[in-house]
């Protein structure tokens, strides 16, 4: 990554990273753009370095941050009207561990409204268009991160990851995307989603960036009661037994040809290095994709139920009678892909339902959870595609709800186990369109996880 | 008329007195404090806000429950109950609906009545709507204060016992420390449901809920209340219709309250920002061994020494209790009168309970009072003043110095004096009559003595002298 | 199982969404078939499955009973919303 120092100011870092955000305009990847504050921190950090001070380690690197982390520089919207006007009074422990370290923030990207979706089409403000092709989506729901920094115009960006929404966008734009192990970034200040599957992420070039950013971010945090004590800086370098897992199910017509035989090269190429491929047989998988839309919509629908128009950003216009203040705020604030969500989650517990879908879908993580623990007792990490197809064309999918799920069906399990994910660059289409695959590790297994990245290079 | 067997299950929610509140680092004392002066982001449910539990909490359900002699159980966690309403900023409050902290146990009454305990949970409270003439405003402050809400079984058959159980639990929570118990801010609150059953029926009649009640009394008025106006509907052959209903102190009515037609639904789901709790065997028995003395055992420790009655008005008084437990065993019922018919009789007992004299004090002002060196007034008044800050550092027995009441019980002297007054004149008549065999006249004697020593002299050692003296 | 208008409109109320006869009718559509692709769970066999609330391994995450300021003060909390009046926040009045 490259920092500041005294001949390449942050300053200088900064200007051009804004000059590319404005250049890239028409991909609609930025909220807001953070000219005057971004501006203002490069300078003092370059009076720091001219002075001979100590600065952090990402001293002066410009960088993306999704607009659901709390900051309060520019409005943080979740890309939800019903958030519009909301400028925060406190910042995300994971934007203060970055600034901290010198990490400028000059723009806020865009998403699906409240991360709900797998192509940034469901945004207020419109959708953020693939890196490699305008006619494609970005994917999502961290759609303006990935491609801010596919086209270069940051080192790195920040993403939250509830069920591929860091993976998938970063597979359909060429880069790296971690989801780490569940509780190792503290999830304070970041809009949530599903409590028990969020994850704060980040997106890089390289997997040294990553590492050094994970470095900065991980750790227990009191505003956080389920973050682990830092173990990702206290990771030692594991001996890797070699032997690397493939899921039998994932290997169907389903999945785009092209991604397959991606798959299947790396595997060669690793078996050329002395690995092992080993097939597993992982039949709890196929229940996942349902499970994680009964017990997500479930959390999310509890959530969302904050966003009431009472106490912050939007207030229905038609809000004469308490209990039209709340239906209307909610009717004209969320997005309709928030409100499918919102419904499904209140059905799913709902009186006589929730034994049948909720607790069902709770004891489907269970057999989950476990074949994870069972594969990762007979190998080292599993690598899998990160979505069945690459990107996907604008429009294609978004009023097809189940087509759009079907996008995180290699995704979510992860999420569900709790487990760590990278989405690892590894080539493209005929058609020029980035293929990525996803490196999967057991619980805790981040750091080494991101270091074996490199031998699928 | 009892031809129906009233059945009544009591709610109580307990607020309790930690420093912060039970998700956040904020003063939970909001008594006295402008509205939304104690209310954080996480209060205020900003996106993006997780609750921080406090541990105190979880220390004080453990002895909440063990006062009422409840399991304490080993695993428990919270859940989210969900509604809509702008004294809950979050949409939802956090509660243990499917595993609460503290198991079955059972509360005994004065009367010896045993009231099962069904369960008790922690859960937060709400904030606080105030109705003006279109538009309502919304106080913060009471968000999340940590509350532990214990359900009866219902083993309550009658209005007196509805007052006791309440009394009794308000005692206990105080007694275990775990709140201010001030039933004037609400610091605990019941919801009473009641049902009547025919006599000799098993099967419950239906319910009608009386919420948000504050006091003993409303409890047993509107326990009553229910009683009457449902046995008046089944008598009238209708049948009882299951309602939450309000009661007003000033009417002495329950009205039904305006709910919404379908019956609500909480949608209650495990709370994912919280780890669940899973207490050892050993932090239960060491925070359980931090519960202090409880009414029913100061019952039974002074079972012999203090008549029922004081007994009952005391145990409203912790502090009391607490500090006849320090009183040498000789002197509890000399101290407890003192406690029952001055102290507690006193304007200011409000303030005197939170500075009670040492228990040396105590001791020896029951010492002097009686190897009678003190009269029974002298001793009151030397009480009281060891509640003056100004004396209250000098001791009993120097206050009863300084004040110059201790009482003259030498029996040489005071038989010097006796001797002085039968010698006066004035006495003779009374003399005379006396041993003519009018007893009445002794009194004016022993005042006379009593005279003579500027009221120092002890009455009844007197008199004794003046007798022996009259009738030798 | 068969979502009636009716369980759409039980459902928008649970949710305190004020939806239009439009999103009634397509929402109805797409729960429908989001619900039938989630039932395939029925075929898991889940018998003496405990279930799996959290993937968090620890317990007992609790904190002191310290008052520590929060550094965001009643006025910049109360500024956030639409309304406020005497330091409390406004709302219309509850029907």
């Amino acid at each position: 990554m490259k920092t500041a120092n005294k001949k390449v100011t942050a300053e200088r870092l900064v200007r051009d990273a804004l000059e590319k955000a404005e250049f890239f305009r028409d991909y609609n990847i930025f909220t807001f753009l953070n000219k005057t504050g971004a501006i203002q921190k490069a300078r003092e950090i370059d009076a720091k370095i001219a002075k001979g001070e100590k600065v952090g380690r990402l001293a002066g690197v410009p960088y993306a941050l999704k607009d659901n982390f709390l900051s309060p520089e520019g409005e943080t919207t979740a890309s939800a009207h019903i958030l519009e006007g909301f400028t925060s009074p406190v910042t995300a422990t994971v934007v203060e561990k970055l600034e901290a370290e010198g990490a400028i923030m000059i723009g806020r990207t865009n998403l699906d409204a409240f991360a709900h979706g797998s192509s940034t089409e469901n945004s207020y403000y419109g959708p953020t268009l693939n890196a490699f092709d305008q006619e494609r989506v970005a994917g999502g729901s961290s759609g303006g991160s990935a491609v801010a920094v596919a086209l270069d115009i940051v080192e790195f960006a920040t993403g939250t990851d509830t069920g591929g929404s860091i993976r998938q966008p970063a597979s359909f734009n060429g880069v790296y995307g971690l989801k780490p192990t569940y509780g190792c970034n503290s999830r304070y200040g970041v809009v949530a989603m599903a409590s028990s599957t969020d994850c704060i992420g980040f997106f890089t070039k390289t997997t040294e960036d990553m590492d050094l950013l994970m470095s900065v971010a991980s750790g227990q945090d009191p505003k956080d009661m389920t973050t682990l004590p830092d173990f990702y800086n206290d990771t030692k370098p594991s001996k890797p037994r070699g032997r690397i897992g493939v899921i039998k199910d994932f290997d169907n017509e389903l999945v785009n040809k092209e991604i397959r035989s991606a798959l299947k090269k790396k595997c060669e190429a690793l078996e050329k290095k002395g690995y092992e491929i080993v097939e597993l047989e992982m039949p709890a998988l196929k229940y996942a994709l349902a499970a994680y839309y009964i017990i997500v919509p479930a959390e999310v629908a509890s959530n969302l139920s904050r966003y009431d128009g009472v106490r912050y950003a939007l207030r229905s216009d038609k809000s004469d009678d308490l209990d039209s203040l709340y239906e209307n705020t909610r009717n004209e604030g969320f997005m309709p892909e928030n409100k499918r969500r919102i419904m499904i989650g209140n059905f799913v517990l709902s009186s006589g339902f929730y034994d049948a879908y909720f607790l069902k879908a709770a004891k489907a993580r269970t057999l989950i959870v476990k074949e994870y623990e069972k594969a990762f007792e007979k190998v080292d990490y599993i690598l899998t595609p990160v979505s069945p197809s690459p990107a996907f064309k604008l429009g294609e999918k978004v009023n097809d709800p189940i087509a759009m799920y079907l996008e995180d069906v290699m995704s979510v399990s992860l999420n569900l186990a709790g487990v760590p994910g990278l989405a690892v660059p590894v080539g493209k289409t005929k058609s020029g369109l980035p293929i990525g695959l996803q490196l999967v590790g057991p619980r805790r297994s981040d750091k080494n996880l991101i270091k074996f990245a490199k031998e699928l290079e | 008329m009892s031809k129906y067997v009233p059945t009544i299950g009591i709610e109580c929610h307990v607020q309790l007195c930690t420093k912060t509140k039970l998700f956040s680092e904020v003063d939970n004392d909001a008594r006295g404090k402008e509205p939304n002066s104690c209310v954080s982001p996480v209060d205020y449910a900003l996106p993006g806000m997780l609750p921080r539990l406090n541990g105190e909490a979880i220390r004080f359900a453990i002895l909440a429950g063990r006062a009422m002699n409840c399991e304490i159980n080993a695993f428990s966690r919270f859940d989210r109950k969900h509604y809509f309403y702008p004294d809950s900023p979050k949409g939802y409050q956090i509660t243990q609906f499917y595993q609460p902290i503290i198991g079955a146990g059972y509360v005994e009454l004065p009367s010896g009545t045993k009231i099962r305990i069904e369960h008790a949970h922690l859960e937060g409270d709400a904030g606080k709507l105030t109705h003006f003439d279109g538009y309502s405003l919304v106080d913060l402050n009471r968000v999340d204060t940590p509350l532990i809400e214990i359900v009866s079984m219902p083993d309550i058959h009658s209005a007196k016992d509805a007052h006791d159980y309440c009394k009794e639990l308000w005692r206990l929570m105080c007694y275990a420390g775990v709140t201010y118990g001030d039933l004037y801010n609400g610091n605990m609150r019941f919801d009473v449901n009641t049902s009547l059953a025919p006599e000799g029926s098993k099967k419950l009649g239906t319910r009608t809920e009386v919420k948000n009640l504050n006091s003993f009394r409303s409890v047993e008025r509107a326990v009553e209340y229910e009683i009457k106006r449902q046995t008046k509907v089944l008598d009238s052959g209708e049948k009882v219709i299951q309602q939450t209903l309000g009661w007003s102190d000033a009417t002495g009515k329950t009205t039904p309250q305006r709910s919404k037609e379908v019956a609500a639904d909480y949608r209650y789901m495990p709370e994912p920002d919280l780890p669940p709790i899973h207490l050892s065997t050993e932090f239960i028995e060491t925070e359980s061994a931090k519960l202090p003395l409880m009414p029913s055992d100061y019952r039974e420790k002074f079972k012999s020494t203090i008549a029922e009655d004081i007994m009952e008005v005391l145990l409203d008084y912790p502090a009391l209790m607490q500090k006849l437990g320090e009183i040498d065993e000789k002197y509890v019922k000399n101290v407890s009168n003192l406690f029952a018919s001055v102290l507690l009789a006193e304007e200011k007992s409000a303030e005197y309970l939170n500075g009670l004299p040492s228990a040396k004090d105590l001791n020896e002002l029951a010492e002097m009072n009686e190897k009678k060196e003190l009269s029974s007034t002298a001793t009151k008044e030397v009480f009281l003043r060891l509640f003056d800050p100004q004396m209250k550092g000098h001791g009993a027995k120097n206050i009863a110095k300084e004040l110059g009441l201790i009482q003259e019980n030498d029996l040489g002297a005071l038989e010097k004096i006796v001797e002085t007054v039968l010698a006066k004149p004035e006495t003779k008549k009374a003399q005379e009559d006396f041993k003519a065999g009018q007893e009445k006249v002794l009194g004016f004697l022993v005042g006379q003595v009593m005279k003579e020593s500027h009221g120092k002299a002890n009455p009844s050692v007197v008199s004794e002298i003046l007798r022996h003296k009259l009738t030798k | 199982m068969n979502i009636k208008r009716e369980d759409i409109l039980h459902l928008a109320s649970l949710s305190n969404l004020s939806l239009s006869d439009e999103e009634v009718k397509s929402l109805g559509k797409d729960l429908q078939d989001i619900i039938k692709y989630i039932s395939q769970l029925d075929e898991l066999d889940t018998k003496d499955v405990e279930p799996t609330y959290q993937v968090f391994e620890m317990k007992n995450v609790w904190r002191d009973d310290e008052i520590v300021d929060q550094g965001v003060s009643r006025e910049e909390l109360l500024a956030l919303s639409a309304e406020s009046r005497d330091n409390q926040i406004e709302v219309p009045k509850v029907l």
